[in-house]
């Protein structure tokens, strides 16, 4: 289990500037609840006869994942490891709106091709002939945090040597509705609901490394003292201490229920450590904590973290940052620990 | 006549999702498989549903599609003789 795990591309369509990290110095700031992705051309992706057969989020997990292959230069990755909480929901309801309104006996079969969660591992499979290990977790907002679990396992474990790891959502109008119904989204909730496209390469060679997995953990339903430990876990197999650290990246959304589980569990962990959050600036949908990992990976690379990320009363250090760790809940069910670091 | 062909032309550039095609960019007597628009199994199946959900017309024998399918106008010219709605 000593296999050192580097990170050397990342790239994400989001509601900020696609493929790009204009995020860091302009972000585009939204005042309304909802919003869609902004798209790249996907011209430069996937020919028009390509195109035609599949839906946003294919072109979407496209244009991401080439990009990070080019960036990384693997084009055919030992894994395609995919995360996403509601797969191709878009087509997915254009195919039950059919069968709901007009019977089973006029289903369109492109809308019912693309109706299932795996489509798009599937998809990247397909187009860069990759025939190894292909899997893709749906476990709503850790989807992504049991994909990157996965490579991290096989890799630190020898089975493969590079994984192409993703996370891709939708936010449809109708899911939107459904989460406002729930009140998770709008009502006085600060924050806007989005979409994510973003993929990541992870190597055992370090060559063209933005950073450091130093470790990671995936826990269900801990208790304060597991987590306690298992964060002590992922710092001291970093070989570093809390103080090493230069912030905490936590998914507060501006959804009153949901930061108040935060602000609980990061006084009593990270009493001392700035705390950075990324959903302000790239929404809350699914696949939102995949944003997290790009968000440290892109503040690891450049050397700096744009201020507006930060909140709380603990400042960031005055240094380049070193160690970024990345804190994420659902519902105080399932939570994840990932531990970034700039030294390769 | 030009009417139907017309409007088939549109509701393939609909229903086969075809990107940047306009209905003049399709040939009337052009293949619609393997050479013109380079359609496949799949499109064949979206045109069945498409003849029987704006056109009324149900194909029993799927082996007939090639035939019906050979272009727009043969296409057209069996919707005009077959169609229920």
């Amino acid at each position: 289990m000593n296999n050192r795990i580097y990170i050397t591309g990342t790239s994400q369509i989001s509601i900020q500037e696609p493929l790009c990290e204009q995020w860091m110095d302009s972000p585009i700031s939204y005042d309304v609840k909802y919003t869609r992705a902004i798209d790249p051309n996907f011209k430069e992706f996937v020919s028009p006869i390509e195109a035609r057969r599949m839906g946003l989020l294919l072109k979407r997990a496209v244009a991401t994942s080439y990009t990070v292959m080019k960036e990384s230069g693997i084009s055919q990755p030992d894994a395609i490891i995919t995360g996403t909480g509601l797969g191709c929901i878009e087509n997915t309801e254009l195919f039950l709106n059919a069968l709901c309104f007009e019977g089973e006996n006029m289903l369109k079969p492109t809308y019912f091709m693309q109706s299932t969660h795996n489509t798009i591992g599937s998809l990247l499979a397909i187009r860069t002939k990759s025939h190894g290990y292909n899997v893709t977790y749906a476990h709503k907002g850790i989807s992504f945090d049991s994909a990157l679990y996965d490579a991290y396992l096989q890799m630190r474990l020898n089975k493969i040597s590079n994984a192409l790891v993703g996370s891709h959502d939708e936010m449809t109008p109708s899911y939107f509705k459904l989460l406002q119904k729930v009140g998770y989204v709008g009502g006085d909730m600060e924050g806007v609901c989005g979409e994510v496209s973003m993929a990541a390469m992870l190597e055992n060679d370090s060559s063209k490394a933005l950073c450091t997995l130093h470790s990671m953990r995936v826990l269900y339903r801990p208790s304060l003292q597991k987590l306690e430990k298992a964060v002590e876990q992922v710092l001291q197999e970093a070989g570093i201490t809390m103080d090493d650290v230069d912030g905490v990246i936590t998914g507060i959304n501006g959804n009153r229920k949901n930061d108040e589980e935060y602000s609980r569990y990061t006084e009593e962990l990270f009493p001392v450590t700035a705390k950075l959050r990324y959903k302000h600036l790239f929404g809350e949908c699914y696949s939102s904590s995949s944003l997290a990992f790009y968000s440290a990976v892109q503040c690891l690379r450049h050397e700096r973290i744009p201020l507006g990320m930060v909140y709380g009363n603990v400042q960031l250090k005055d240094r380049k940052p070193e160690y970024l760790l990345i804190f994420n809940q659902q519902e105080e069910k399932n939570f994840s620990i990932i531990l970034l670091g700039k030294q390769i | 006549m030009e009417q139907l062909i017309l409007n088939l032309k549109n509701e393939i550039i609909e229903v086969l999702n075809l990107v940047d095609v306009t209905p003049e960019d399709i040939d009337n007597d052009a293949p619609l498989f393997g050479e013109g628009l380079a359609l496949d199994s799949i499109d064949a199946l979206e045109l069945i549903v498409l003849m029987e959900k704006n056109y009324g017309i149900k194909l029993k024998d799927p082996a007939a599609g090639k035939e019906i399918f050979k272009s727009i106008s043969v296409m057209a010219d069996y919707i005009a003789k077959n169609r229920t709605k």
